[in-house]
């Protein structure tokens, strides 16, 4: 079962040769990927295309080239239908001031679909499962930016959404409510069973949340992959000894290995993580060195932030 | 035995009725009305909406009250809709002004547009819910008193003689309300989408409206260009309208007098449509603030 609840583990967003230019601007320029079912992130750094992505997927401009898929359909031609399944929780903090938190809320609601008393019952539900129940009828004007990111995420959440769209969801808020806020979206995508898009620039927030990321730069997808994948595609081993590795890297090129050294920890290029691991405990051996530590390199979200950003 | 009680029913799926996307437009129609007219707001937010309102009703319940009061269903003379329309341009005016531009200009200071345009509406059915709330709130104030006014003066007797005038009489007031209704909702909403903020547009409207009558006005009269630049005047335009569809022709000298009927209806309906096709143009244009 997929998030949205059918039996289908089809992608919730299909985009090939993505295109779209604002004048002169090329902003996106031919970008693909697969968005599957669970929690995704979007990073990429600002102004690389992340707000017009989500804006294509919402059906909000037309694109210049390329198809895509979201929940099956064009949103270029069933944006009404298609936005009706969709929740969106904008990245500014302006909400009106006046209007009290369930009264937007059932407002939006309602325009997704739901009649007036389903409305004000999913409305009074979502604020109560964002943590707002006991201010759901204070205005927003009077309410903390935290707070206010949470009636976001209800408004997005009342109408029951098949898929979430998160634009900068912890932007303004301190450490405490940043940790809340990624609490919540954990728990909207794991117990809610809601597909998340979660567009970001903070690498740490998506690797604590996210199942999956999606990595843009200079308006293409450069890296596309679940982040066990990310984290598990390593091609090195480290290994620190307690002294200078020099001998060790020699010896290791000497069989025709590639090596990288820095200070005590010595870095070795693999085509096969078992065999090179045998030799290397071999050589330490045979060499007589004291070994500290001997791994699989683990390949982190940032490095491969910053090889997709290159 | 024990009671057993549920604290937190967790979140939970939604698999009821669903209605279709395009009544996403009545809901936003129905929404901006009300916070047009101040409901569910703070006190100061109602008070002008509810001033305008009661100008614009006041006289006819006053017309009324005399009519029931005097001998005979006198109405002094005040049975005229488009006259009744010279009592309440006030009213009209100080709504289009001041509280219309509520509808479209908060959205878009507010972040509400983004919102708007990631649901089932999108520009065009927006900017459509919008008018329609504006055109609602003013038919209000451009049909309820004369309406009123035509049902208590038959019940006084001093109506239109006949079913056949009466029904012509009602055709003629809803001709007129929805012509200087669209009007002004057309004119309000054009503007205030030229800016964010409230303030400005109500500047902007109240600015316009004078300088287009006193433009309208110097270049008729005053420079002697001819009586159709009185066709400028766009406090007097929807009021000329209004005459000639009741068949008057003489609203105290105005200049509007002698431009032919077909002119001011022409004229009318172009800028109803130049005023839509531009608050489209501009909101096609608008990047959405996310």
């Amino acid at each position: 079962m997929n998030p949205a609840g059918s039996p289908v583990t089809a992608p919730v967003i299909v985009a090939r040769e993505v295109q779209k230019s604002y004048g002169a601007n090329h902003v996106l320029k031919g970008l693909n990927c697969d968005i599957m079912p669970g929690i995704t992130g979007l990073l990429g750094a600002n102004g690389t295309g992340k707000s017009t992505f989500i804006g294509l997927i919402l059906g909000l401009r037309p694109r210049n080239g390329g198809t895509l898929k979201v929940l099956g359909v064009d949103p270029q031609q069933s944006g009404p239908e298609l936005r009706s399944l969709l929740g969106y929780a904008p990245e500014h903090h302006d909400l009106p001031g006046d209007v009290q938190a369930a009264d937007l809320v059932r407002h939006i609601a309602q325009l997704h679909g739901l009649p007036r008393r389903a409305a004000t019952e999913r409305a009074s539900d979502a604020l109560w499962q964002v943590g707002l129940g006991e201010e759901r009828f204070r205005p927003i004007g009077t309410m903390s930016t935290g707070q206010r990111q949470r009636v976001k995420i209800a408004q997005a959440l009342a109408h029951d959404p098949h898929l979430l769209l998160l634009d900068e969801p912890t932007d303004g808020l301190d450490p405490v409510h940043r940790d809340d806020m990624l609490t919540l979206i954990k728990r909207v995508g794991s117990e809610f069973n809601i597909n998340i898009l979660l567009s970001s620039h903070l690498l740490e927030e998506v690797e604590r949340v996210c199942d999956s990321v999606v990595i843009l730069a200079n308006g293409v997808a450069t890296h596309s992959s679940t982040l066990q994948e990310s984290r598990s595609s390593t091609a090195a081993i480290t290994v620190e000894l307690d002294s200078n590795p020099q001998r060790l890297a020699e010896a290791l090129v000497a069989r025709g290995a590639q090596t990288a050294i820095d200070g005590h920890i010595l870095t070795v290029a693999h085509s096969s993580t078992d065999s090179t691991l045998n030799l290397i405990r071999d050589l330490v051996a045979d060499l007589d060195l004291g070994l500290r530590r001997l791994e699989p390199r683990r390949t982190t979200l940032e490095d491969v932030f910053i090889e997709a950003s290159q | 035995m024990t009671e057993a009680r549920i604290h937190d029913r967790g979140y939970m799926a939604y698999s009821g009725h669903r209605h279709h996307p395009r009544r996403a437009m009545l809901n936003l129609m129905v929404h901006t009305m009300q916070r047009v007219l101040g409901i569910k707001r703070t006190f100061w937010q109602k008070v002008l909406p509810v001033f305008t309102l009661a100008v614009a009703f006041i006289p006819a319940i006053v017309l009324i009250g005399i009519a029931a009061a005097l001998p005979h269903g006198d109405t002094l003379g005040m049975e005229s809709t488009p006259e009744y329309y010279g009592f309440i341009t006030g009213a009209l005016f100080l709504f289009t002004a001041f509280v219309a531009p509520e509808a479209i200009c908060t959205d878009r200071r507010s972040g509400m547009l983004g919102l708007y345009l990631a649901s089932p509406l999108n520009r065009d059915t927006y900017i459509a819910a919008k008018f329609a709330a504006i055109v609602a709130v003013l038919g209000v104030m451009t049909l309820g008193p004369p309406l009123l006014l035509l049902i208590a003066f038959t019940f006084a007797d001093v109506g239109p003689d006949g079913a056949v005038e009466w029904l012509k009489e009602l055709g003629r007031i809803l001709a007129a309300g929805t012509a200087v209704a669209v009007f002004w909702a057309a004119l309000s909403l054009a503007l205030s989408s030229l800016t964010t903020r409230r303030s400005l547009a109500s500047v902007g409207i109240f600015v316009g409206l004078l300088a287009s009558s006193a433009v309208g006005d110097g270049l008729s009269t005053g420079a002697e260009l001819g009586d159709s630049f009185a066709l400028f005047n766009l406090i007097g335009l929807p009021f000329a309208t209004v005459a000639r569809i009741f068949g008057e022709a003489d609203l105290d000298g105005a200049p509007l007098n002698a431009v032919d009927t077909w002119a001011i209806y022409l004229t009318l309906i172009g800028l109803i449509f130049a005023f839509s096709l531009f608050t489209r143009w501009r909101y096609q244009r608008i990047e959405v603030h996310r």
